[in-house]
């Protein structure tokens, strides 16, 4: 009980937590609640993570392989991202319920940690602190993306 | 591609039905776990938000449970403590004050029989008011040697059972969200995201009945009691908590509990017969308040189900288990109606199947890859 005053040190878990972009500015204690929150999940390779088309119901974030994005069943064609650790996907889920606009797929025997939208919800109710640290964490990642997107096509232009 | 939202065929549908009524029966053989299960259910939503506040202080989740249930045990304990004199004291005028409203409820019902025969001369041929008022008197003057004795047993026998709620409400608090990622944990990576869709629906509609169940319960006791103190009636606030009790029993309920009221009326107030009208009248603008007003306010549209299936489940619930089908049938039915709903979705879905076929497929080449 008297740890309510001790300040929490990071776990091996919490520290892994951490490294991940999207949770960078959670404390030690607020890592540990969204810690609660997440699910793992061990996807093999060329396993697929969910298909265009689906309803988004949630975030996943690389824990340890690659997942690879890319047009619905077209995973060695042209357009295809390829994602490495500590970075996410499948972001827009966590604002609203919108269908997928592309494949995942496991490149490798993939570590994944899931975040589900109405766990992100329930903390916008219980925990806003948390929820606005993800949030703006979310935003700024949209927002790097969206100018990536706008020098990509200013290149084009100039090509 | 996949829509978690699908409309239920008719085979869903007869399963629900099926599985909402053996499980009613099966709940009837084992009460004694239920209700306190359903009781702790309603603890562990209510204390549930202390609890993560407790963890987002710093606590362990494990002493955050253990601290909440203690201070409400304390505060049930204190309670009891602070009450015990006052109901001690005030035991025989509660078993007096029952035998007057049930002889003031024969009265009644010998009044109005006898308004009856007047204008009906087939009901005085009949002898009906004679009749029902000595097979009444028989009931109500051996009622205290024949029915407390079993009631005040029945009471007994239901505490220890009820002890088990706040010691069940405190392992939800503990180890609920492991049983949940135990739960989740064993769904193949096809169906994960999905199911976790279907699990935090069931969760919702869980909390929503039955935190609205309570402030429902709060509001109709508030209303109820400021209605019957401006009729004058006596114990305003203990008849109308007694009265949004009953209404957990849905639609039978609410009768009971006007009857009940209706009764105290007309056993206070034997000569004035508008009070127990105004006091129907009052129960007709609670239950309209009820329907329009609070209902979408606090349990809204938490089982989203058709009024018709609602009351034929509840009539079909009291037919297969009496009085607990009749308040478990529509929280069992949510939450049947939601898991075969899933179920249904999930297994004619002709992508997910081929996902996690393809995914055991993988699981078994790589733990062959070497043989």
């Amino acid at each position: 009980m008297f740890g309510l005053f001790r300040r929490k040190k990071d776990t091996p878990r919490t520290e892994r937590l951490r490294a991940l972009s999207l949770f960078v500015n959670l404390t030690p204690g607020e890592l540990k609640i969204v810690d609660g929150l997440l699910h793992e999940r061990i996807f093999l390779k060329d396993e697929v993570i969910f298909d265009k088309g689906d309803e988004g119901q949630a975030i996943y974030i690389i824990i340890d392989g690659s997942v690879l994005i890319c047009p619905q069943g077209k995973p060695v064609d042209g357009q295809v991202i390829e994602l490495g650790p500590g970075t996410f996907f499948g972001d827009l889920a966590l604002l609203d319920n919108s269908v997928r606009s592309a494949q995942a797929r496991a490149a490798m025997n993939t570590t994944v940690a899931v975040f589900f939208r109405a766990d992100f919800m329930g903390l916008l109710e219980t925990h806003w602190v948390i929820a606005s640290k993800i949030s703006l964490q979310l935003a700024r990642h949209i927002g790097m993306r969206l100018r990536d997107t706008h020098n990509v096509v200013n290149r084009d232009q100039h090509l | 591609m996949n829509e978690p939202e699908s409309d239920s065929g008719p085979i869903v549908w007869a399963s629900i039905i099926a599985v909402t009524c053996l499980l009613l029966l099966a709940f009837q053989k084992i009460l004694f776990l239920v209700v306190p299960f359903l009781v702790a259910l309603m603890l562990y939503y209510i204390l549930y938000p202390l609890v993560q506040r407790l963890v987002l202080a710093g606590m362990s989740r494990g002493t955050a449970a253990s601290l909440v249930t203690l201070v409400f045990l304390l505060l049930v304990v204190l309670c009891g403590y602070l009450m015990l004199p006052w109901i001690t004291l005030h035991l025989i005028d509660w078993q007096i004050a029952v035998e007057r409203y049930l002889q003031g409820g024969v009265s009644l019902l010998e009044r109005s029989l006898a308004g009856l025969e007047e204008r009906y001369g087939m009901l005085q041929r009949a002898r009906l008011a004679v009749m029902v008022g000595q097979r009444l008197n028989d009931f109500t003057s051996s009622f205290a040697e024949h029915y407390v004795a079993p009631i005040a047993l029945g009471i007994a026998g239901w505490t220890p059972s009820l002890l088990l709620a706040p010691f069940l409400s405190f392992f939800f608090l503990r180890d609920g969200h492991h049983f949940h990622t135990f739960l989740v944990g064993a769904v193949p990576n096809a169906f994960f995201e999905r199911t976790l869709y279907l699990m935090s629906e069931v969760d919702q509609a869980a909390r929503a009945y039955f935190l609205g169940l309570i402030k429902l319960t709060v509001l109709d006791t508030a209303t109820l009691a400021i209605g019957l103190w401006l009729l004058g009636m006596p114990a305003p606030l203990g008849l109308g908590l007694l009265a949004a009790v009953l209404a957990w029993v849905p639609y039978v309920g609410s009768i009971l509990g006007g009857l009940l009221v209706v009764l105290v009326a007309a056993t206070d107030f034997p000569t004035e017969p508008a009070m127990a009208a105004w006091v129907a009248g009052l129960f007709i603008l609670v239950r309209l308040l009820d329907d329009f007003l609070y209902m979408p306010l606090t349990i809204g549209k938490s089982l989203n189900m058709h009024p018709l299936v609602a009351v034929l489940m509840i009539f079909a619930g009291g037919a297969v288990a009496g009085i607990s089908g009749l308040m478990l049938a529509l929280p069992v039915l949510g939450v049947v109606m939601v898991v075969c709903e899933a179920i249904g979705a999930v297994v004619t879905d002709s992508r997910l199947m081929a996902r996690y076929w393809h995914g055991r497929a993988l699981r078994k080449a790589q733990a062959s890859a070497d043989l």
